[in-house]
């Protein structure tokens, strides 16, 4: 058979290689596709280049993804061989594709070795595209001989006499390093990704412009709003001081700078290394720093090296970190001679090799910009360009285009001076105050771009169009052309590529402006990856001021309504900006202009000062010195003093608030001192814990029984059900949303996630809005109760009430959890237990160092804090937890929910259970139907299982049918024999559920606590208590985030299939229906496939 | 190209006296580094040298000159404005002829019969333009070192035409703008402190000199070569030998160390080698 796919990637014909594959793998039957499998598979082995591999991979990814699954027979279950498991977690994809492939050639094709396929060509995709990027940073000349150093004695550079030359006082000059941010004008269709650039260089075009910031109302006026400070210091260490981070070290040694999470000072170390002070080659060569220092400083010397970012917070998408790590690139290169010049501007080769460090510096700290970031570097405005590899190039043969962009400045004959000061008074220039990762939105363009998707591809081709428009609007000053054109780009081919560009914050920002403004809000311009965070509004000029004020107010009031909903890391902030016109540039301070910035000593000077002043040595003595003499005339350092006083003898600040909260917190939501105080001594007894979750070591797991489709069910008697009302949705929403938000705690229920019906809808809202469909058709409404926790009740509460229950008929109940946990520091035990017990994602070789370090210093933290001591170093809520969804239905008696509901719907019988994010389920008659003739007191749906599906599943343990927690599997592997996973949702018999609680209706509806209570008590004791690790964050400084793995226990809902005295049955639903959206990463793929479509039939919005 | 004149330089503040250090050649003689100096320039068949001293230094390097003292000429530089102006002194010597010029803290070894100075001379001689000597040198050396960029024009003869001249590159300039094919990753043609030179580079450096008055410590031998590079045939060559710069740290030592396993006396100082590393302890 001849390929119909492959001539996509080697045909010499653009337009054949530049098809749709999913619109010709559309037309394909399974038959059809299996075969393509193959040859694409055989393909990619084969094939010497790397973009062919590459394409060829996404194609195998994208069959196994989406086109396959579809066309297999619904319901067939299948199991992943864990071996190929293993292999993914340890990164040997390769491994694992031919351990999947020889198991679908044994077991024939399933959707779960479909799912693993999948994702290990994925990421095998991805490796190979980034292996190849380190390997061009590692190949540009100039960067090469880095990595061949591996001994002082071999370090070829050496600091510059100008910087070696004491002044009269013993110090030592110091060399300041001023480098705007870069906006990007045309947004670039992300087409700045690398791996873009270097296929498609031709398409990889951005409009960059340097720019100095100010905040609004705070600063003076605009300045660069990064700079890089480097001296010579008497003493032989390498000293680092991040001002902002508000971070200082003193290294001695070589392997503390390649350790890069220990402290806050990873950018600052990528920057020594990445410019060759330390150069990469030496790491685990085991020699002394003090010896390098020597061979590039003489003996007894060392490097200090300080950056400051005024105050320009994370996400702002103005590059602020790549920006600040190519001015301490560039400080070092200047130091070391590698830059010609010492002072001013630097020259365009000095500004590439300078481009080039702070690649690889990207690539050595575990990030990773595009390759326009580095922007503020060069001055004013420049187009820069992906470029043609050719013959001589490190690239040549292996990608079509070169790592490095081409940078090119407009001349002030094509922008002329009168455009760049309209655009600057029209342009206001906000940050948010989202900080969102906008790493899987690179990663999704990059699949559309190579599986040349085709409503992708229409949009990067019109992105080009727009960018040579907002050329010509700019040359031509027409800043209200440039508004409408970016607008348009954002509204386009942007949401076209990644409709997750847009969020229901920047929409509302958007409208809001919009009707204030009207006619004189000219346009809307995202920033970098995505929107909420840094972005860009144009206003007539007159109105510019005012738009400024107004912004901020609505901004924060927005901000306010929605930070429940949306993860805010900090309040938005409107700048002052100015277009730079020199790029990076240096100055060398000597004698009495010869200070840090002010941060610096409100950071340091209090240990200098407690010290005795014999001690400093004359250059510190010197420095201190001229400080205190400036501080006396130098007006931006009036009030340091009083600043330096406050950190010497901290004032009583009220330290204990926080604590009070927390404490009131805990009794208001039922915390049991008892229980929190038997549970640390188990903990640090060793009696509980990650190993202690599981199950005894002999227990027999096996996978249940196959379940045969029973077929279409007649929905008559679930119809029936629902039309006598005695049906009721109880859909759990007390979680934090800590996998969705990576522990950014907002409220997931209220997450406006996704557009369906045209616009952004919040969970609650779907949830609503299938509740109103089944109301609808059956005729009756149906009451729908939210079950909160002390995280989510208040928001929820007041957003049902804002939003008026989204115009729900029914009845809408909130079930206020009632009880509450205090959560641990974790134990070293259980810390290592995770990270070395339990099968890990094996993260590629730089990112693994990183991780490893962190590790390390987490260990350090829990020890020093204290293991299994209360954790209360945060915020009171990041503190607290839920103690597991196995008391949400109980909280219902408790609280007097079910007593409520009871008295509203006397005929209720059966509640549909179902978390916040499985947004399929629904009361479908059918199931319905089913669940009530088999008179079940539990009926569990299960779907089958993905490779993603991690957990447990269902099991025949030890003989009997039951749900099996992933924590309570005595080995990893055992879960893997398992076809189906829990979705959670649960049909309950009201009165089978009461049984085993030993209560009746007439119980709950009298309400004694009492007696509730000890039903509840005595059903929990025969439920397990797991330890778990969470990862909360602890936000600090400007849009900084912290995060730490803490200890808390949970009893689980599912656990209650393992109680003979409750009849549980199991029911296989669809993975549409069943399948839950645990990360955002998820949605791009869900839409894809089909999933977004199938909850919209679901839903009737209101 | 007939090369009868050279120059030797030893008039840096640093170096002035290192000619005048005593070391024991291969034939088991002690003699003036200086000495050694001269007699390799004597035999690539140069006929009148030159030596570019200090003020007040003639009398210390006439002695260390012995033998060859009378065919010797000392020029005088004035004032201390670098080698450039050391090398320019000597104008009024060389006229229009070409000349080798040698520095005086450098020993040359010869691998084969035939000295390093020899060598040089010969290769110039068939090739009728300037030669620099160059070494394979270790990135690692590059501060201490010019160096250049070009391309093979006689791999058996190891031969490059030079086209760019760096004065002690960073190794990352280096990288980008002198790599050499043929040579191992991290080595580059360093300088030998040996060079042929034509008239040319007298009435290059007069131009810069003009130009710089005032500054002429600002003017480099390196900025003269990269000109002459731009303008005319210039080669380097990868001579069959080695120099020792005692100029440097141990610098002596290596050189004495170099001579005397290369002569007479081999086995005696292998001897002294081996007993010292077995009794003397390290302190570290």
């Amino acid at each position: 058979m001849i390929s119909a796919l492959l001539p996509l990637i080697t045909s010499a014909d653009p337009q054949a290689r530049d098809r749709s594959f999913d619109e010709l793998a559309a037309g394909l039957a399974l038959p059809e596709l299996l075969a393509e499998s193959e040859h694409l598979d055989a393909f990619r082995r084969d094939s010497e280049n790397l973009y062919e591999r590459v394409r060829a991979l996404f194609f195998l990814y994208a069959l196994h993804r989406f086109h396959l699954p579809a066309r297999l027979e619904a319901g067939r279950s299948g199991l992943i061989p864990f071996h190929g498991f293993e292999n993914l977690l340890a990164r040997r994809f390769g491994e694992a594709i031919d351990v999947f492939l020889a198991s679908q050639r044994e077991h024939g094709p399933s959707d779960a070795l479909c799912s693993a396929l999948a994702t290990a060509y994925h990421r095998l995709a991805f490796q190979t595209l980034a292996d190849q990027v380190r390997r061009s940073v590692r190949t540009v000349r100039g960067n090469q001989w880095m990595f061949r150093t591996g001994h002082p004695k071999d370090q070829p550079l050496r600091f510059r006499p100008e910087l070696l030359r004491r002044a009269e006082d013993g110090s030592f000059p110091l060399l300041c390093e001023q480098t705007p941010v870069r906006m990007d004008l045309t947004h670039s269709a992300w087409s700045d990704i690398f791996f873009l650039g270097m296929d498609f260089p031709e398409g990889a075009k951005v409009l960059n412009i340097s720019v100095d910031l100010g905040v609004h109302g705070r600063d003076a006026e605009p300045l660069p709003p990064v700079s890089a400070w480097l001296r010579v210091i008497e003493q032989p260490v390498l000293r680092l001081v991040s001002v902002d981070l508000g971070s200082a070290a003193e290294i001695t040694s070589l392997a503390e700078v390649f350790d890069f999470a220990k402290d806050h000072l990873g950018l600052l170390k990528a920057a020594v290394i990445a410019s060759g002070i330390v150069p990469p080659g030496i790491e685990g060569s085991g020699q002394s720093l003090a010896d390098l220092l020597a061979q590039m400083l003489g003996p007894g010397l060392g490097i200090e090296l300080a950056s400051s970012v005024n105050d320009i917070p994370k996400g702002s998408r103005l590059a602020v970190s790549t920006n600040l790590l190519a001015a301490l690139i560039s400080a070092c290169m200047r130091a070391t001679g590698q830059a010609e010049s010492l002072t001013g501007p630097l020259r365009e080769h000095e500004r590439r090799l300078v481009l080039a460090r702070a690649l690889l510096g990207e690539w050595l700290g575990g990030s990773g910009g595009g390759w326009q970031d580095s922007g503020g570097v060069w001055p004013g405005i420049k187009l820069i360009e992906g470029v043609a590899a050719e013959e001589g190039d490190p690239e040549s043969g292996i990608s079509r285009g070169r790592l490095m962009p081409r940078h090119r400045v407009f001349s002030r004959e094509e922008i002329p001076d009168s455009a760049r000061v309209a655009l600057q008074d029209s342009l206001v220039v906000v940050h948010g105050g989202m900080a969102q990762n906008v790493g899987p939105i690179l990663e999704m363009v990059t699949e559309k771009y190579l599986l040349r998707c085709a409503a992708e591809w229409r949009g990067r081709k019109e992105a080009l169009g727009f960018l040579d428009e907002i050329i010509a609007a700019l040359k031509a000053g027409d800043i209200r052309r440039v508004g409408r054109l970016t607008t348009e780009n954002f509204r386009g081919p942007i949401q076209a590529i990644i409709p997750w560009a847009t969020n229901f914050y920047t929409e509302r920002l958007i409208g809001q402006v919009t009707a204030e403004f009207g006619a004189d809000f000219w346009g809307f311009w995202m920033l970098g990856g995505m929107s909420g965070g840094g972005m860009g509004f144009i206003f007539a000029p007159a109105r510019k001021a005012q738009a400024q004020a107004r912004l901020q107010a609505i901004m924060s009031a927005t901000k306010r309504d929605l930070a429940a909903s949306l993860p805010f890391a900090m309040e938005p902030v409107v700048y002052d900006f100015r277009i730079n016109e020199h790029g990076t540039s240096a100055s060398l301070l000597a004698g009495s202009s010869a200070l840090m910035p002010k941060g610096y000593y409100v950071l340091l000077a209090p240990q200098l000062l407690r010290r005795d002043p014999k001690e400093l040595g004359t250059a510190r003595r010197a420095e201190l010195d001229r400080f205190a003499g400036a501080c006396r005339t130098r007006p931006e350092l009036r009030g340091v003093v009083q600043e330096l006083f406050d950190v010497l003898i901290p004032h009583g600040r009220s330290e204990n608030a926080g604590a009070q909260v927390l404490e009131e917190l805990l009794a208001e939501n039922g915390f049991d001192r008892e229980t929190h105080e038997q549970l640390r001594a188990d903990l640090r007894a060793g009696r509980i814990g990650l190993a202690q979750n599981r199950l005894p070591a002999n227990t027999v797991i096996e996978d249940a029984p196959h379940r045969e489709d029973p077929g279409p069910h007649d929905p008559a008697r679930g119809l029936a059900a629902l039309r006598a009302g005695e049906v009721a949705v109880v859909t759990l929403a007390a979680g934090a949303a800590s996998r969705w938000t990576q522990g950014a705690g907002v409220v997931k229920s209220l997450h406006p996630f996704c557009k369906l019906g045209g616009r952004h809808r919040t969970f609650l809202e779907v949830h609503l809005a299938k509740s109103r469909k089944t109301a609808r058709l059956a005729g009756m409404a149906v009451p729908h109760v939210f079950t909160t926790s002390y995280l989510t009740h208040g928001p929820i509460s007041a957003f049902l009430a804002a939003e008026k229950n989204y115009g729900f008929a029914g009845p809408v109940m909130l079930s206020k959890g009632a009880s509450v946990g205090l959560r641990f520091v974790p134990t070293a035990r259980d810390l290592r237990f995770a990270w070395e017990e339990m099968p890990q994602q094996m993260l590629d070789e730089q990112h693994q160092k990183v991780r490893e370090s962190v590790r390390a210093a987490l260990l350090r933290w829990a020890e020093t804090a204290g293991e299994a001591s209360d954790y209360r170093d945060n915020v009171p809520l990041q503190c607290m937890h839920p103690v597991g969804h196995f008391y949400e239905v109980p909280n219902m008696l408790r609280n007097g929910t079910l007593a409520a509901l009871l008295r509203e719907r006397p005929q209720l019988r059966t509640l549909l259970l179902h978390n916040i994010d499985t947004a399929g389920a629904n009361l479908d008659p059918a199931l319905l139907g089913r669940h009530l003739e088999s008179g079940a007191a539990l009926t569990f749906e299960v779907i089958t299982r993905r490779i993603d599906d991690r957990g447990g599943g269902l099991a025949r343990v030890d003989g009997r049918e039951r749900l099996i927690e992933g924590l309570a599997m005595p080995r990893e592997e055992l879960e893997f024999n398992l076809s189906h996973y829990n979705t959670m949702t649960t049909w309950i018999d009201v009165d089978g559920f009461l049984r085993a609680l030993g209560l009746t209706r007439d119980e709950v509806l009298a309400n004694d606590a009492t007696r509730i209570n000890a039903a509840i008590r005595g059903l929990a004791a025969k439920v397990p208590a797991y330890i778990t690790l969470k990862d909360v964050k602890k936000r600090w400084g400007h849009g900084q985030e912290d995060t730490f793995p803490v200890a808390q226990f949970e009893k689980l809902w599912s656990d209650l299939t393992a109680l003979p005295d409750i009849e549980s049955r199991f029911v296989v639903v669809p993975r549409q229906r069943g399948q839950q959206l645990k990360e955002q990463a998820q949605l791009d793929g869900w839409l894809r496939d089909g999933s977004a479509r199938f909850i919209e039939d679901l839903c009737e919005f209101g | 190209m007939e090369i009868r004149k050279a120059v030797i330089t030893a008039a840096g503040k640093t170096q002035h006296h290192l000619p005048l250090q005593t070391l024991v050649d291969r034939d088991g003689q002690t003699k003036a580094a200086l000495a050694i100096i001269i007699e390799e320039v004597l035999s690539a068949g140069i006929e009148s040298i030159a030596v570019v001293i200090a003020p007040g230094n003639a009398a210390a390097f006439r002695e260390a000159a012995g033998v060859h003292a009378e065919r010797l000429t000392f020029i005088e530089q004035a004032r201390p404005l670098g080698y450039a102006h050391a090398i320019h002194s000597s104008a009024g010597f060389t006229g229009n002829d070409p000349f080798l010029l040698l520095v005086g803290d450098h020993l040359y070894l010869s691998h084969t019969g035939q000295g390093c100075a020899a060598q040089l001379v010969a290769l110039a001689h068939v090739e009728k333009c300037a030669v620099s000597a160059v070494q394979s040198t270790h990135e690692s050396q590059l501060p201490y070192y010019g160096a250049v960029g070009g391309r093979l024009a006689d791999a058996a003869r190891r031969l490059y035409h030079v086209d760019t001249v760096l004065e002690k590159p960073t190794p990352t300039e280096a990288e980008q703008r002198i790599i050499v094919p043929g040579l191992r990753a991290g080595y580059y043609l360093c300088f030998f402190g040996m060079h042929v030179l034509t008239a040319a580079v007298h009435r290059v450096l007069a131009g810069m000199f003009e130009k710089n008055a005032g500054n002429e410590q600002g003017v480099h031998l390196r900025a003269a070569l990269a000109q002459i590079a731009g303008s005319e045939r210039y080669l380097a060559a990868e001579l069959e030998g080695r120099r020792y710069d005692f100029g440097v740290k141990y610098g002596l030592l290596t050189a004495q160390l170099a001579l005397a396993l290369a002569g007479r006396d081999r086995d005696e100082v292998l001897r002294e080698i081996v007993e010292l590393i077995a009794t003397v302890k390290s302190s570290k």
